[in-house]
């Protein structure tokens, strides 16, 4: 066989090895991603969902029937901070003073979450 | 087997970098009717057919060895299914297995015997051959040291790509010209002169480009995996660069005897050349090629040594120069100026004496003796003591909890000589050959840690300092050393005042760990380059009206970017329920962890109210002393605001002292 044939011939498969590595790997990319979106569109719907998280008590509004808690993460709903909670009743507030450590349980279709549980651990 | 492995190596990059440059110089010679000529091009294609074959067997055998690494069992070199899990899910396997493919390929081109008869047949198949072994050899910069560099791995992978191509050109070239100028220097060489002197001239054009290219990335390799004249100096990888470098000098002279002499003597046409002149240049680029070699034996030592940056370096001399000396010392300052004036006016002389010709020895001599004399002026006023941990990163960062321990051990070690405050007035130093070192002295920020470290480690005899190497572990030593750092930055900061001043930072934060509550430890590091931290330390008997007024302001601190962390002087676990109904205090009250937080920052400042505003890069910046009373928060708002508005950013500073 004549050499610039070969050589062509040659480049030809390179070019198809490297165009069919970067479509292989370019669609398990996108499948990846499609995979995470809909991870995440599953974690965001409108389904109840529940948590129970750590925190301590730094204020209570009666009149709002709010509590202000510093908690730990709340996975899927938020990151570590001071944040007001609504409480689902009342009751909630009794036996809970500020500076308390608590655990509580927050239950709800995100963003509308609510307080329906809390007792102290300490 | 790391001997093997090693072996190994050096013998991959050889074939790998000898491919690419058999095919360059073919190239560059090119396509010869001269039976020697065709004759030399056959035995260098030869050669290549056999090293494709030994590129991939040492190839082989490199990745049975990284895999026995990976895994950290010997074993595992000749397990297949070992050797697979590397290739396929590290990147170092993954570039293995695209340079497999590729010299597989340059494999079965140079075997199959393909008629190169036309000559583009001949330019197809020999160019096909240089493509496919670059690109074959390139990778090896992704699966390299530079894949390790952070930040910038594109840019040093890209550097170390074309460093590698570079010494496939130059590297690989050589002895296939040695060879070519040999045949043709040869009794029945003669029709092959002139194409010989061709190749030879067209070679040195290249080599002179690709060289520069070298040098240049080599340097900034070099000081992307080495760092600072210490790593180069006091690691295995610093020396066996020195090493390399001082290899790379002795072939750039032999290469620069060949551009400047040899070459010039092979002018004239075809059969006049003479054959001695060709022969002596042969035998220097053989030599080159030879140097070069040994060049990538060291490469392939390097290539499994832990980079300079990632060691701790052991500083070889007894000095070093320092430039942090000159400041506040004008009559040294003269004297380095004046030295190095003189020292470039001998460089310029230097360079004109090498440059002109006639007359150059008393010019280059005298041009000598300036630069010694320039030399010898600057360089005594620079000259510091040092100990060979002097460069030493310490191994503790600089802490809240690591400047505390620092503090207690101290009091228990030091403060009988150097006095409980540090100024070196303690009762047991009246006694002492020599004062106790005040150490709140700003002097002490001209020593970096590495030699603090080494007199709380070994003494200094002479003054009556005792070594502490017995007594306290490594990491107490570098509490000490952490401490001392806070201790003397401390001190400079007690007229620290209210207002910052524009970007000029110097004062780092200690980082620190806390609790509010059961939630997880939070650091104030974390804080970094996204809030301003105002971090408050409370007495909550009488700081009420101060917690009450930066309560009050919530909103407008939030809305600036400002997180504020108070700290209660007297660590409780119920800080917050200390604190009550009012005010409504919503921000951070630290509930655990306080301790060393004040112990460290007392050092600081001491006052029964303190804040310190603490900019996004992580240095304080204003220091507001105060006695809990309610002041005007209105003050510290605008402080934040002249922080926000600075234009350049400082850079942060590093998790350890110097």
């Amino acid at each position: 066989m004549r050499a610039w044939k070969a050589v062509v011939l040659l480049n030809l498969a390179l070019v198809v090895g490297v165009g069919w590595g970067y479509v292989f790997w370019g669609l398990k990319v996108a499948r990846l991603d499609r995979e995470l979106a809909l991870a995440r569109a599953a974690a965001a719907s409108g389904v109840e969902r529940e948590w129970v998280v750590a925190g301590v008590v730094r204020a209570i509004l009666p009149e709002l029937d709010v509590l202000v808690i510093t908690h730990g993460e709340i996975t899927g709903l938020m990151a570590p901070m001071t944040m007001g909670f609504r409480a689902a009743s009342p009751k909630i507030h009794e036996g809970i003073s500020i500076g308390d450590e608590v655990r509580f349980t927050l239950r709800g279709v995100p963003p509308n979450v609510a307080v329906t549980a809390i007792e102290k651990t300490k | 087997m790391y001997a093997l492995g090693l072996a190994a190596r050096w013998v991959h990059l050889a074939s790998a970098i000898l491919l690419v440059g058999a095919a360059t110089m073919i190239l560059l010679a090119g396509r010869s009717d001269r039976p020697t000529a065709r004759r030399w091009e056959q035995r260098v294609l030869a050669g290549s057919r056999w090293l494709s074959l030994v590129a991939l067997a040492s190839g082989v055998v490199v990745l049975a060895a990284q895999t026995a690494l990976f895994e950290g069992r010997a074993g595992a070199a000749f397990e297949l299914s070992s050797i697979a899990r590397v290739l396929i899910e590290t990147q170092a396997g993954a570039v293995w297995l695209v340079r497999f493919g590729l010299l597989a390929l340059l494999a079965a081109l140079l075997w199959s015997r393909l008629s190169v008869e036309g000559s583009l047949d001949w330019r197809a198949a020999r160019g096909e051959a240089l493509l496919l072994g670059a690109i074959a050899l390139v990778p090896v910069a992704a699966a390299g040291h530079a894949a390790a560099v952070e930040p910038e791995t594109a840019r040093a992978i890209a550097l170390d790509a074309l460093h590698v191509l570079g010494a496939g050109v130059w590297v690989g070239g050589l002895l296939p010209l040695a060879l070519l100028l040999r045949a043709a220097a040869g009794e029945r060489g003669a029709d092959a002169r002139p194409y010989a002197v061709l190749a030879a001239r067209r070679f040195s054009r290249v080599a002179l480009g690709v060289v520069l290219v070298l040098l240049a990335t080599g340097t900034l390799l070099a000081i992307a995996n080495v760092g600072n004249v210490a790593g180069l100096v006091g690691t295995t990888y610093g020396r066996l660069l020195v090493a390399k470098l001082v290899l790379v000098l002795a072939a750039l002279a032999l290469a620069g005897v060949n551009r400047a002499i040899h070459l010039g003597q092979l002018a004239g046409d075809g059969p006049t050349v003479g054959r001695p002149a060709m022969r002596r240049l042969a035998t220097f680029v053989a030599g080159e090629g030879v140097i070069a070699l040994a060049i990538l034996g060291l490469v392939a030592t390097l290539s499994v040594t832990p980079p300079a940056r990632h060691e701790a370096p052991t500083w070889p001399f007894a000095t070093r120069l320092s430039f942090a000396v000159l400041e506040g010392a004008p009559g040294a300052s003269a004297r380095v100026f004046v030295g190095s004036q003189v020292a470039v006016l001998g460089l310029v002389g230097l360079a004109a004496g090498l440059a002109l010709r006639g007359r150059q020895l008393p010019l280059v001599a005298g041009a000598l003796v300036v630069l010694g004399a320039g030399v010898g002026l600057a360089l005594p006023p620079l000259a510091v003591d040092a100990y060979p941990t002097t460069y030493l990163r310490p191994s503790v960062p600089y802490q809240a909890t690591s400047i505390a321990s620092g503090a207690a051990l101290y009091r228990e070690h030091c403060a009988a000589c150097h006095g409980a405050g540090g100024a070196g007035d303690g009762p047991a130093g009246l006694r002492l050959p020599r004062p106790p070192a005040d150490l709140r002295a700003p002097h002490t920020a001209l020593h970096t840690a590495g030699d603090l470290f080494w007199w709380l480690s070994n003494g200094i005899p002479t003054a009556g300092m005792p070594a502490f190497s017995r007594e306290l572990s490594e990491e107490q030593r570098w509490d000490l050393v952490n401490f001392l750092r806070a201790l003397s930055s401390g001190y400079a900061a007690r007229a620290m005042p209210a207002t910052i001043a524009l970007d000029r930072p110097w004062l780092v934060a200690p980082d620190f760990t806390f609790t509010v509550g059961p939630t997880s430890p939070r650091s104030l590091r974390e804080y970094r380059g996204r809030r301003t931290v105002l971090l408050v330390f409370y007495d909550l008997a009488r700081a009420r009206p101060r917690l009450a007024e930066i309560a009050g302001r919530d909103g407008t601190l939030a809305l600036l970017g400002v997180e504020v962390i108070a700290v209660p002087l007297h660590d409780a676990r119920d800080a917050i329920r200390r604190i009550g109904r009012e005010p409504r205090v919503l921000f951070s009250i630290v509930t655990e962890g306080a301790e060393p937080i004040v112990a460290a920052y007392r050092l600081f400042a001491a006052a029964p109210h303190v804040e310190f505003l603490i900019d996004r890069q992580g240095y304080i910046r204003a220091v507001t002393r105060g006695s809990g009373e309610a002041g005007d928060l209105d003050r510290t708002i605008a402080e934040v605001q002249r922080l926000n508005d600075e234009k350049a950013p400082p850079a942060a500073p590093e998790e350890h002292v110097h």
